[in-house]
């Protein structure tokens, strides 16, 4: 059983944002509630002032504090390594929102960002939040796939309709491979930098492993202890001290 | 109970257990609460069927990005970039995702319609009903006719925008040949980016947008074209991204200039933030270290007699002492006017200092394969030629024209014959001397733009004051100049006096002040060819195909068009009738294929369909040391040479057959030049140098309106899930903020996300502010593509038209207008 994961070389990652765009029609999100946010970042003064950018999917932890604190055990983590959450089983009662130090679950009270509200515009059938007219044919509750219904929180499923009808034993996904371009995440498979790796870290050779290692792999808040599935790396193979993007020499001020 | 047949909210959920108190935190266990249902099952593993993936191209920007469209139960659902497209490489852009959201936006138009309102304005409900097709046609073909028996066939205009290939904008020429129109048709490229094509007609003779060879570069020195947010092809400059700074060895070095902090200079190891208007200055420096300290390629450009550098600022030099080799006048442009353009000089025009730009000059001409690129920032001015012939002479300096690593020009794909000529169809009514008016917007013209290709941001001041004439009836296809020029005002009082036909697949401001309604599919709808935008040099031509029938009662321009023509009396009416349609087009052009199939297989209509796309690799041509060469395909090598006037006729397109530093295209003008550009120097007219640009609006802040990614042209301004993401830079999620620098905010009392009033000559506008270091301290920020007024029900009435703010004002060579050369002043509203 593959334990699935991934990496972002923040030294390519553009900040275009195609993984948010990649990510809401695959899922079906509204505008605001991304699974895949890029978050940026301002500091600095001119005429040499910094601008950062940093994407940002649900880490699939190892050893997820969302689950933890769920009453219900709605979210549970699969046998390949993914955090879902059953909509059957959320009450909505957001402990995983808070218990998260990524912030990044969703639930469906949010006011909409923009507005005409699209919940509005297209409305849900039954308990669905909403009724996107392109909808993806995805619908698991028990999973977490699909459209939000409403009173339930919903995450980054790593595209778990995707990738687990994976062939079994398959280290890599990646775009690149027609044969396997199906099962890759919408966000991997779309990043036009290719700032993504996807496979199995408890495959020695899959390429995630391998760019961990070349680049020194870190992950996000390693003191909680949450053990994040997803790791970073930068350009200058440097932990810690990597240039990432905006991050650029100051020749400016030379 | 109520509660209990319903499912579970947090807060009764909270209620609940406060109520069952610790028993409930312990026995929450597996199971699920006793008395709480959960959802209904009803759509758990909905959907299902059949997915068909179809092969078509992104319509959202000129890129033309290679799309598989995932349709499932005759649904469009997802768009993925198609894997063997040369320029997609299945990947797309944030704004290819959402194209099927343009094709399902509840505010499309459903069908042509007529205007019963006979009042115009933007207060007034155009009142349109529903009509069919024939009648719709009728009418349009009524009015053409009766403009021809009045000999005024030139009343009648067609504006265009974004035309993707012969089955469409293609058509038109013909059309306007057949009809009897000059206007027919009038392109948008003055407001888009005609500038750096008219300064490289002026220096190289090729008025064209440039390929690049980014992979093999080892240095990109981008100036005003944010590469990472609105360059195209974006999609692909994004994956060329990834690959020279993330995995080419050695990494390709990038210094990015710009007039504020965006993504492209936050990425590049150096990004200058220079005074908007000035990039000319800073070129001009660039070139004269690269001169001083003997770092231009000697191969291409040529060297002194006796090898020894003689360059040394301020000094004349005798232009004996120097044998050019593929440029012409380098020594009079040096003695003329860039032996005293350095740094120093340049750091006080520029703000950047000296130091960086001697920095940058050295990376660049030393750091070879290198290529300077430029957009619209550097030339969107009224010295935007001059600014962009000064930048494109980095190019012939360190020797990167149609070299491995450097630039060429687009070739074109290899297109079968039309299949009925039209010159067998020209009635005496057409071939008439009388048929030879001046066009509306005066492009080519002494009066007006005598070396501009298109003026479209004039045509509706000339219309207004009957100069040379006024139109009778005009027809829009992707372009809405109502929103998109300078001073839109102009084109809204013009709309106001003539009969308008918009056929956008959406409601907008063109045709808010529409008489009729000819509705297009969207691009996910249509069978319509896209040669390649300026890519990589070698020929390609993509087409796509319908995911779907299509949604509403629309029809495709292209056979709009020849459904007209068919109704036109005369001979014009059998052209059409014996062309048929726009896919019996479509299949002659395939016919080309078959004695020269693509590099992936496509050798007829129907693999093409297939595949999406027909290219042949590689590019023609190579420029090797000085040498130049065609690609030999038996040797699977450039080695075939070419003789000068080889590369006279296929490369360097000017009169002398080099690079011209003196160009004596801008000679051919000299007099109307100098009449029409009052204060350009007569020595230097011809020459890259530095003019301080004209500065309009009467304010004391620059007034910079860039492209964001999301932008797609219109057609992303209803797309809430675009508008979300639309500046992020600067966290404008609802509507566009303006970037002011906090000691702009301080000293006029504003203070982030207050509203502040922007105001120059041209009028005023509102915006919130962000008060931001992103930004100098003497420019203020605002992307354009928001404010609409009349728009679908995401669109309209968000953000604000920046454009309603700049003065219109246009470089009297090129055309394009200034759009980066306005000045405003602001106050909190």
């Amino acid at each position: 059983m593959a334990k699935w994961g991934m990496v972002i070389d923040l030294e390519k990652c553009t900040g275009c944002q195609a993984c948010s765009t990649a990510c809401q029609m695959e899922n079906n999100r509204l505008p605001g509630e991304n699974y895949q946010d890029v978050l940026y970042y301002t500091e600095g003064k001119q005429p040499t002032p910094k601008l950062q950018w940093f994407p940002r999917p649900c880490m699939q932890c190892e050893n997820p504090s969302c689950m933890h604190v769920c009453p219900t055990k709605a979210t549970y983590k699969t046998e390949d390594g993914v955090v879902l959450i059953d909509w059957n089983k959320c009450i909505g009662c957001k402990y995983c929102m808070i218990a998260c130090p990524y912030g990044v679950r969703f639930y469906t009270d949010e006011k909409p960002l923009v507005e005409p509200n699209l919940k509005e515009v297209f409305k849900g059938e039954g308990d669905l939040s909403w009724n996107p007219p392109y909808k993806s044919p995805q619908q698991d509750n028990t999973k977490g796939i699909g459209i939000q219904p409403n009173g339930v929180v919903s995450k980054c499923t790593f595209c778990y309709h995707k990738i687990s009808k994976a062939p079994k034993g398959t280290a890599n996904l990646s775009n690149d491979d027609p044969a396997l371009r199906e099962f890759v995440p919408a966000c991997v498979r779309t990043c036009p930098p290719t700032a993504r790796y996807f496979g199995d870290l408890d495959n020695p050779n899959s390429e995630v492993n391998r760019v961990i290692a070349a680049k020194k792999g870190q992950r996000l808040l390693e003191h909680t202890g949450n053990k994040p599935q997803v790791y970073y790396v930068t350009g200058a193979g440097a932990a810690g001290g990597g240039s990432i993007p905006g991050g650029r020499s100051s020749a400016n001020k030379a | 109970m109520n509660i209990l047949k319903s499912k579970v909210s947090r807060r009764r959920f909270l209620q609940a257990t406060g109520t069952a108190g610790a028993a409930g935190a312990v026995g929450l266990g597996g199971s699920q609460l006793d008395g709480f249902s959960t959802l209904s099952k009803a759509h758990a593993q909905a959907g299902g069927g059949t997915t068909v993936v179809n092969k078509s191209i992104c319509g959202q920007c000129p890129a033309r990005c290679g799309i598989d469209v995932y349709t499932t139960n005759g649904k469009v659902h997802a768009i993925y970039g198609s894997n063997d497209h040369p320029i997609a490489n299945g990947h797309l852009c944030p704004k290819g995702h959402l194209g099927t959201y343009i094709l399902y936006d509840p505010d499309r138009f459903k069908g042509p319609m007529k205007r019963t309102n006979p009042q115009k304005g933007r207060d007034q409900d155009p009142k349109f009903v529903p009509i069919s097709w024939d009648e719709a046609l009728a009418t349009v073909a009524g009015r053409l006719n009766t403009l021809r028996e009045k000999n005024e066939s030139h009343r009648f205009a067609i504006f265009y925008g974004r035309g993707w290939g012969a089955s469409c904008a293609g058509l038109q020429g013909t059309f306007g040949k057949l009809y009897g129109s000059p206007n027919v048709a009038i392109g948008h490229a003055s407001i888009c980016a005609t500038g750096s094509q008219h300064a490289k007609g002026a220096t190289d003779g090729n008025n064209s947008y440039n390929s690049y060879d980014y992979r093999n570069a080892n240095y990109l020195l981008m100036f005003g074209c944010n590469f990472l947010e609105s360059f195209r092809p974006y999609n692909n400059n994004l994956q060329v991204w990834g690959y020279i700074r993330g995995e080419k060895t050695p990494k390709t070095r990038v210094t990015a200039v710009d007039i504020h902090m965006n993504q492209t200079l936050a990425a590049a190891d150096r990004g200058l933030i220079i005074k908007p208007g000035t990039d000319g200055a800073l070129a001009l420096a660039i070139a004269h270290v690269i001169m001083t300290e003997g770092l231009w390629d000697k191969n291409f450009v040529g060297n002194f007699k006796d090898g020894v550098n003689q360059f040394k600022t301020g000094a004349v030099i005798d232009d004996k002492l120097f044998v050019e080799k593929w440029t012409k006048g380098l020594i009079q442009w040096w003695n003329t006017e860039f032996k005293d353009r350095t740094p120093k000089w340049a750091e006080g025009v520029t703000t950047i200092s000296a130091d960086l730009i001697v920095k940058t000059a050295r990376e660049f001409a030393t750091t070879k394969p290198a290529i300077a690129l430029m957009e619209r920032g550097a030339h969107t001015h009224s010295n935007g030629i001059l600014n962009g012939m000064a930048i494109h002479s980095l190019n012939a300096l360190v020797g990167s024209l149609f070299a491995e690593g450097g630039l060429g020009y687009q070739q074109g794909p290899s297109y079968g014959k039309m299949p009925v000529s039209p010159d067998d169809f020209m009635d005496d009514y057409a071939k008439s001397p009388d048929r030879k008016k001046p066009r509306i917007d005066l492009a080519g013209h002494d009066d007006g733009y005598a070396m501009a290709g298109t003026m479209i941001q004039e045509a509706g001041l000339n219309h207004t004051a009957k100069k040379p004439y006024s139109l009778d009836t005009a027809m829009f296809y992707l372009t809405n100049p109502v929103m998109s020029c300078p001073d839109p005002k102009s084109w809204e009082e013009a709309l106001k006096t003539m009969y308008v036909i918009d056929t956008s697949p959406f409601l907008g401001e063109t045709a808010w002040m529409a008489d009729l309604i000819l509705p297009d599919h969207t691009y996910l709808e249509r069978l319509q060819d896209a040669p390649t935008y300026p890519f990589q040099g070698y020929p390609m031509t993509q087409i796509r195909t319908p995911a779907v029938k299509p949604v509403h009662d629309t029809k495709y321009y292209g056979d709009v068009l020849i459904e007209i023509g068919k109704r036109i009396k005369g001979p014009t009416s059998d052209y059409y009738k014996q062309l048929g349609n726009t896919e019996n087009v479509l299949r002659a052009l395939a016919k080309g294929f078959e004695s020269d199939p693509g590099d992936n297989g496509v050798k007829d209509f129907e693999t093409w369909k297939a595949k999406g796309v027909w290219f042949k690799k590689p590019y023609a041509y190579r420029q090797i040391r000085g040498e130049f060469f065609k690609w030999d395909k038996a040797a699977q090598s450039y080695s075939v040479p070419m003789k000068p006037e080889d590369v006279k006729n296929d490369l360097l397109k000017t009169e002398s057959g080099k690079f011209e530093f003196v160009s004596s295209k801008l000679a051919g003008k000299k007099d109307w030049i100098l009449a029409k550009i009052p204060g350009r120097n007569p020595e230097k007219f011809n020459m890259p140098h530095w003019e301080e640009p004209k500065y309009t609006g009467g304010g004391d802040l620059h007034f910079i309106t860039p492209k964001v990614a999301m932008h797609a042209e219109g057609r992303g301004s209803n797309l809430p899930h675009a508008i979300a993401l639309n500046q992020p830079t600067v966290g404008g999620k609802r509507e566009n903020l303006c970037e002011v620098h906090p000691k702009v905010a301080d000293a006029k009392g504003i203070k982030d996300g207050d509203r502040i009033k922007i105001k120059s000559s041209a009028g005023e506008i509102f915006a919130i502010a962000r008060v931001t270091e992103l930004t100098r301290p003497d420019t203020i920020v605002l992307p354009f593509g928001q404010g609409r007024w009349a728009m679908g029900r995401w669109a309209k009435g968000r953000g604000a038209s920046t454009d309603s703010v700049i003065v219109q004002q246009s470089d009297r060579i090129s055309g394009m207008a200034n759009f980066y050369s306005a000045k405003v002043s602001i106050e909190k509203a």
